[in-house]
């Protein structure tokens, strides 16, 4: 009974944007608000002439895209969770301060620093005394570079979560037969991980299909088309033609549910992968030895690429008057104006506050219903599979279409929600479902159900299982989850630009607002206090759920 | 008889000041009694938003809710408020959500009396909107990489191969963007020799980057490419005063335009809106939009630099106003998308 009513809260939030979507997509409205139903969104859609260059592109820019960031996001992670190599405070450290920096910013700092006039370029042309340029970031490569180093740290949280609760015992076996790190990693690691993986692929995957702002900013200047690009001109046009972004949706919930019945079957035999089990628990770091110093390369890499050197571009830019090429003359321009407006400023304050509460409710709601969601998912219980269903619906909306969606529902709400905090919240929990999803579900597919059948055997009923047994086991999922979704949420930029009010303002509409006016000094400051602000928020966090880990795991 | 006739001027003068005076007490006493004002802003918002917001409240004690957003998410939203018969939003600024909004019947109608002096083609004589600040558009270069003999100096310096590849501009559909560039390019060369021009120009492989004109600037400024089609010449000017390498360019035509401010339909304020568009309107408010370094639409106040305008600066024009674009935005959208993207 309750699980019904569960199904139906999901419900509740989810369909009525779709509503919105489906009628949207079929829908084309004159100026005066009449609206008449058409195909003519869909035929749009296929009549455009490059239609196959643009799949083609597409395919290749998520696909790319997702191994980069699985390549360097994972190995991070199972070098970090698995083994003693060094630096792993500074692998937990790159992935929480990049992603509590503004994207817009990263974008910003990326297409500088492999730009025609930015320090990659530079460093080519004072080397080889040639005026050519060694990298156009405006390729198709040049999107791959930055979307895949955008997700990293999303593969690093999610996939760390994996390693840290996957059974040492295993992996401590193969060693101990004589196999070498790299063939434990192969044939012991990976095959466990592998659900985790697959789903982390298949989900960035789909985030990639889906990025507008990348194959935006970096691919139209060099007139590299996906099938976002589109899409993204007719949202951006005036008025806004809502009707073809939405087609482009609904035919992306078809890709998405083919891509998730797949998925589906491949993990259907889950349990097989599941290493907490009722037996000795205790996960053991696996010894490199000499080789560790060798690995703490790929550390340094992740740390160089998705922080270090968007970093000091950022640093660059809020020190200079004005965008500028790297050169030591240069410095004499360099000045702190931009951190003190900022600090000095009320205006900035009092978006954090909103900014901060914002966040820390979306993520909190959102976790608490998809721990519900996975585990009845991932345990197939009567309806799991229309929860798996329902709660992953939101990635098929770009911002802006989910945005408008939720205009929609809640100017016709018989309650003032329209311009309130509450409305950005609704939107993120919508919005972030699918992301905490995919740690919880990932995280319980681990855990082996006679650990909840023993349980209930010896009489533990619904809520105490979940309370007792898999909350405290679940808790590195749950937290990285919940941090990832709050980091995330405080700096998402499409919805607040579109739902808040005047006393909802958060910090990234006045972000927005400053790079569109071209105050990029002032963008950088800001960008760079925030992330700041964000890392002291999240290395305290993270210290606190290691400590609660710890002592589940006696670690 | 000569000073007969300034008396009568002064007279007159004097007496439309007293009514004005008398309209504007009823006027401040409605809005008080309404209390607040919401206002949908694209204007950058520590510069004018902050300091207008401020001054407003300080002289009348009538709240200014702001929300700063983007014109595209400043038409959606007012569409959709209108869809659902529940307008939220009083005054809103930007051409390209008035455009939107026009078409949709939200905007409302009102005559401020602070613009009664501006130029008659900087605003609607039907009170639909009025401009307050003057946009003029042209081309850019970044002066570290262009030397002032490569500068560009006519519309036919653009079509040299040595510019291929290196020219961006906007990829917004608006009067300040390409569409605006064209219809000004149709204008002074005429149709077939402009077309002409057009298919020529189109051959260079400009840059479509999907941001505003400010944004479009600063990948000049940053390098990324050495010269820009169509920006704000005031963006440059400010720039160019901080130091940056920029300089804005006179080519044998630039487009006049200019971003205005109006009210809404069915506005729940409606006269706090009337109130708060006079003060952005008045001597006071378009101080603020000069101090900023923009060009401020009332004649009575000075812009920083006064050689940003077409007179002082002497350089020539074509004016296109909201109505000029609504009429030929088909042709010139086009025009962009068949033959530059």
């Amino acid at each position: 009974m309750l699980v019904w009513l569960f199904i139906g809260l999901i419900a509740l939030l989810v369909l009525p944007p779709v509503w919105t979507l489906l009628r949207s997509s079929f829908s084309e409205r004159l100026p005066d608000g009449t609206e008449f139903f058409t195909l003519n969104n869909y035929a749009l859609l296929l009549s455009e002439g490059r239609f196959f260059t643009s799949a083609f592109n597409s395919i290749v820019f998520s696909l790319a895209s997702t191994l980069v960031s699985l390549f360097l996001g994972g190995a991070v992670a199972w070098l970090v969770e698995r083994t003693d190599v060094p630096f792993k405070r500074l692998a937990w450290f790159t992935t929480i301060v990049s992603l509590g920096t503004p994207f817009i910013l990263y974008v910003t700092a990326w297409s500088y620093i492999l730009g025609r006039a930015g320090p990659l370029n530079d460093i080519y042309r004072f080397v080889t005394g040639s005026s050519e340029t060694l990298f156009e970031v405006n390729t198709l490569s040049g999107m791959i570079v930055i979307e895949g180093f955008i997700w990293a740290p999303l593969a690093f949280l999610l996939l760390s979560a994996t390693f840290r609760a996957a059974n040492a015992e295993m992996e401590e076996a193969a060693r101990m037969s004589g196999a070498t790190v790299i063939q434990t990693i192969m044939r012991i690691s990976l095959k466990l991980a592998f659900p985790a993986i697959l789903a982390f692929s298949l989900f960035a995957f789909i985030l990639n299909l889906e990025a507008f702002e990348v194959p935006a900013l970096i691919g139209m200047p060099g007139r590299v088309n996906v099938l976002t690009t589109d899409v993204y001109q007719a949202v951006k046009e005036m008025p806004p033609r809502v009707g073809f972004a939405s087609a482009f949706s609904v035919v992306m919930l078809f890709i998405i549910s083919a891509l998730l019945y797949f998925y589906g079957r491949i993990s259907r035999y889950a349990e097989r992968f599941a290493t907490i089990t009722g037996k000795g628990y205790r996960p053991r770091p696996i010894a490199l030895g000499r080789a560790r110093w060798a690995f703490s390369a790929i550390i340094l890499l992740n740390f160089a690429v998705t922080l270090l050197l968007p970093l000091i571009a950022m640093i660059w830019m809020s020190v200079m008057p004005y965008v500028q090429p790297m050169r030591l003359h240069a410095l004499s321009f360099a000045t702190l104006q931009n951190f003190g407006t900022v600090l000095t400023s009320r205006y900035y304050l009092s978006l954090v506050t909103t900014t901060l509460i914002v966040a820390a409710v979306s993520a909190t709601v959102t976790m608490i219903i998809t721990l519900l969601a996975g585990w009845l998912a991932a345990r197939r219980a009567p309806g799991g599979q229309a929860i798996d269903q329902l709660v992953v619906i939101p990635l098929i909306f770009p911002g802006v279409v989910l945005g408008v969606a939720l205009l929609e529902v809640a100017l016709r709400l018989p309650f003032p929600l329209y311009g309130t905090m509450w409305l950005i919240v609704l939107a993120f929990i919508i919005h972030y479902m699918p992301f905490g999803m995919r740690y919880t579900y990932a995280g319980v597919l681990q855990i082996h159900p006679e650990l909840e059948q023993a349980a209930r055997v010896s009489g533990a009923r619904g809520w105490s299982i979940l309370s007792r047994i898999l909350v405290p086991l679940l808790a590195p999922a749950l937290a990285s989850g919940w941090l990832f979704i709050f980091l995330l949420a405080s700096k998402e930029m499409s919805l607040p630009l579109l739902l808040a009010g005047p006393s909802s303002q958060t910090i990234s509409v006045a972000m927005f607002d400053l790079w569109g006016n071209g105050q990029i000094g002032e963008v950088a400051a800001l960008g760079l206090l925030w992330a700041v602000l964000m890392t002291l928020f999240g290395v305290a966090f993270f210290v606190i759920s290691r400590r609660q880990t710890s002592m589940t795991f006696g670690v | 008889m000569k000073f007969m006739h300034n008396l009568v001027v002064v007279a007159g003068l004097l007496a439309a000041t007293m009514t004005a005076k008398a309209e504007d007490q009823a006027l401040i006493d409605a809005a008080k009694a309404e209390g607040q004002v919401v206002w949908y802003s694209g204007l950058i918002v520590r510069q004018v938003v902050t300091p207008i917001k401020e001054a407003f409240e300080k002289k009348y004690g009538i709240t200014v809710n702001s929300v700063s957003m983007a014109s595209q998410e400043a038409a959606l939203r007012i569409l959709n408020e209108g869809r659902a018969n529940n307008i939220q939003g009083d005054v809103f600024d930007g051409t390209a959500p008035l455009s939107a909004a026009m078409e949709a019947g939200l905007v409302g109608q009102y005559v401020p009396q602070e613009a009664a002096d501006y130029p008659a083609e900087l605003k609607d004589p039907n009170g639909y909107w009025t401009g307050q600040i003057v946009q003029v558009t042209s081309p850019a270069i970044n002066t570290g990489l262009v030397s002032a003999a490569d500068a560009p100096k006519t519309f036919e310096d653009l079509l040299d191969p040595k510019w291929k590849g290196k020219m961006a501009w906007s990829s917004s559909e608006e009067i300040a963007g390409p569409p605006g560039f064209i219809g000004n390019v149709l204008s002074y060369m005429g149709e077939e020799k402009g077309m002409a021009y057009l298919e020529k120009l189109s051959q260079q492989q400009i840059a479509n980057v999907p941001s505003n004109m400010r944004v479009v600037l600063d990948q000049g400024i940053a390098g990324q490419y050495p010269l820009v089609l169509s920006i704000l010449n005031y963006h440059a000017a400010i720039s160019a005063a901080q130091g940056a390498p920029v300089e804005w360019l006179k080519l044998e035509s630039s487009v006049f335009t200019f971003g205005t401010v109006q009210m809404l339909k069915n506005a729940p304020h409606p006269n706090a809106a009337k109130l708060f568009l006079e003060f952005l309107l008045s001597d006071e408010g378009q101080q603020v939009i000069a101090d900023a370094g923009y060009i401020p639409a009332s004649p009575r106040v000075k812009a920083k630099d006064p050689t940003l305008k077409p007179e002082e600066g002497k350089f020539a024009v074509t004016v296109i106003s909201s109505e000029t674009f609504a009429e030929n935005k088909d042709k010139w959208v086009g025009i962009y998308r068949k033959l530059f993207k």
